[in-house]
């Protein structure tokens, strides 16, 4: 009894809120939007997965073919949004006939040794990388260089983005 | 009689466990030892900064309880005014820089104007002013009797970036009133004292492929080149009589702490782990080290012996002790305690021994780094931020005098002491 009643007060108010809505009306006649632009526009489409590697695509600041890899925060693991970065070096690496220098950098939120030691975990990163694929080790040699080498020296979340990263370029 | 004794020992246990001090960090407020003092300026050409100095040094010696006014008159003969009857001793100097810089000071004593001490000194370079200040008031102090001051005539030496890939590395008066730069051009870094009479400093430069460790003569600029690695090359510490130095190096790409003897160049590695071990500094008559590591996945202060194995923590605060400085078996360490990713965060400083699990905060607000030991351990160098000044501050241990200095400098790499 109890559930044909519920039964019925469930279909009773569906059809008593179906039939309080009127249908949109799209032409803007019925409607309170005035600026007719603000629908027949194209609206922005954001892609937040990349939030924080906005730099990658844009900046660069290895040289002689290869592409810098960025970092997050206090961390020294390639991210795998990394990895077409890192697919361009190992081909230039390996075709390379010189050896590679791996530069580690920081931003600047670090202090003292500690801070070397973190850019040096991410060139380890790096070097551990193209070897995995096939490199020669002895082909490479890694730096650290913390904080004393910015690309960007505003203070905003942008530029200390692009500031944690590792360089690679060709030993000349 | 019973309940007596039980009373009895109860509050003695109560006793014991409130005012139980561990005598290592206790920071003494011995004010009765103290003299009071004044200073009357008797130079023709008036010069604040002279004045200023000289009441720092008396400050921060924690020996004397100075008089800020700046009193002026007559140096010769043994007037004392009446309005400095109330000090224990006047020091009467005169500074002179028409062509270097000559002082001269008396010491007298207030009551009666005894003449305790005089003594004259000069120095041909105006710049070097400061340090015959801290001279004279180390010699003042030594008259005394109190215990030694002598760090205060010692350089601080520092690394600053200039621009991005440069840095320049600088000499100053602990006040830093005196500043030069002795190596510019390139990436200069990390420099530390290489003996404790400051004739060189050991120094990471990056003008060859992989970082290297020169030693430099700073009064003849004789170099020497000691060591490299890839990766890392940093000087951390260097043992009392210069014959050992601590280098963080990475040979295999990972940041482990090395023992070198300077004059046969052999190698001990003392530590070996695939995370991050830096900042080691001698402790324990240089038995053991202290040192910077990652290991539990946090960067934290943790000792070890030399000659063995095992380490253990010292730290048992904080989720972000990143430097770390020791003295015998004192170890001041900076801890991180605000999270915020970018921007200013708060750094406060700790005292720890390296037997015991207690720490003590001797700073407790702002950005406090880069701490030093004088050479004699009573004394703590840092570097404060505040917005976009930074200042360099000192902390006597024994007295709790602090104080602090502009540093005009842009971003500091590396200090020592």
């Amino acid at each position: 009894m109890t559930h044909k009643l519920l039964t019925l007060t469930a279909v009773i108010s569906l059809f008593l809120s179906g039939c309080g809505q009127t249908a949109p009306d799209l032409n803007g006649s019925n409607n309170n939007i005035s600026d007719t632009n603000a629908i027949s526009g194209d609206t922005v489409s954001i892609d937040e997965s990349a939030y924080g590697n906005e730099s990658e695509g844009n900046y660069n600041s290895s040289t002689d073919g290869f592409r810098s890899v960025y970092f997050d925060f206090g961390d020294y693991a390639i991210s795998s949004n990394m990895e077409n970065n890192m697919n361009n070096n190992i081909k230039i690496a390996m075709a390379a006939s010189s050896k590679i220098k791996i530069e580690g950098n920081c931003d600047e939120f670090g202090t003292d040794e500690y801070n070397y030691a973190l850019g040096l975990k991410r060139a380890k990163a790096v070097k551990d990388s193209l070897v995995s694929q096939g490199l020669s080790a002895g082909k490479t040699v890694m730096v650290s260089l913390g904080e004393s080498s910015p690309v960007c020296t505003e203070p905003n979340d942008s530029c200390y983005d692009r500031n944690r990263r590792v360089d690679i370029r060709l030993v000349k | 009689m019973k309940h007596l004794l039980s009373i009895i020992l109860s509050l003695h246990f109560f006793t014991l466990s409130l005012f139980g001090v561990d005598a290592t960090l206790k920071i003494e407020k011995d004010v009765e030892h103290r003299s009071r003092i004044a200073l009357l300026d008797g130079s023709s050409v008036k010069n604040p900064r002279v004045f200023d100095i000289l009441l720092s040094d008396l400050k921060i010696s924690g020996h004397f309880i100075p008089d800020t006014t700046h009193h002026k008159g007559d140096i010769t003969g043994k007037f004392i005014s009446p309005a400095l009857k109330s000090q224990e001793y006047v020091l009467k100097y005169s500074m002179n820089q028409h062509s270097g810089s000559k002082l001269l000071i008396r010491l007298l004593k207030a009551s009666d104007g005894t003449q305790v001490f005089k003594k004259s000194y000069a120095v041909p370079s105006k710049a070097k002013m400061p340090f015959l200040l801290h001279k004279a008031i180390n010699d003042v102090n030594n008259v005394l009797k109190y215990p030694d001051i002598s760090w205060i005539n010692r350089y601080v030496v520092y690394a600053v970036y200039t621009t991005p890939g440069r840095s320049e590395i600088r000499l100053a008066d602990y006040t830093m009133t005196y500043k030069k730069t002795i190596i510019k051009g390139g990436l200069n870094l990390f420099p530390k004292w290489a003996d404790a009479q400051q004739r060189a400093i050991y120094y990471t430069s990056y003008k060859e492929l992989i970082p290297t460790l020169y030693k430099l003569n700073i009064y003849n600029g004789s170099k020497q080149k000691i060591a490299s690695s890839q990766g890392m090359m940093v000087c951390s510490d260097v043992s009392k009589n210069g014959s050992k130095i601590l280098l963080t190096m990475a040979p295999e790409g990972q940041a482990d702490i090395f023992e070198m003897n300077v004059a046969s160049k052999s190698k001990k590695r003392v530590t070996k782990f695939k995370g991050i071990d830096v900042n080691g500094r001698y402790i324990d008559n240089e038995s053991r080290i202290v040192f910077i590591s990652n290991r539990l996945g946090y960067p934290n202060v943790f000792k070890k012996s030399i000659n063995s194995a095992a380490t253990s923590q010292v730290v048992y605060r904080g989720r972000n002790n990143n430097a770390c400085d020791a003295h015998g078996d004192k170890i001041v360490y900076s801890s991180r305690e605000s999270n915020n990713a970018f921007g200013n965060n708060t750094f406060n400083l700790y005292l720890a021994t390296s037997g015991r699990s207690s720490t003590r905060p001797i700073t407790t607000m702002g950005t406090n780094q880069f701490p030093r030991f004088s050479t004699d351990g009573s004394i703590i160098l840092y570097l404060k931020q505040k917005g976009y000044s930074t200042s360099i501050g000192y902390i006597n241990l024994k007295s709790s005098q602090s104080l602090l200095f502009p540093f005009n400098d842009k971003k500091v790499q590396s200090i020592d002491w």
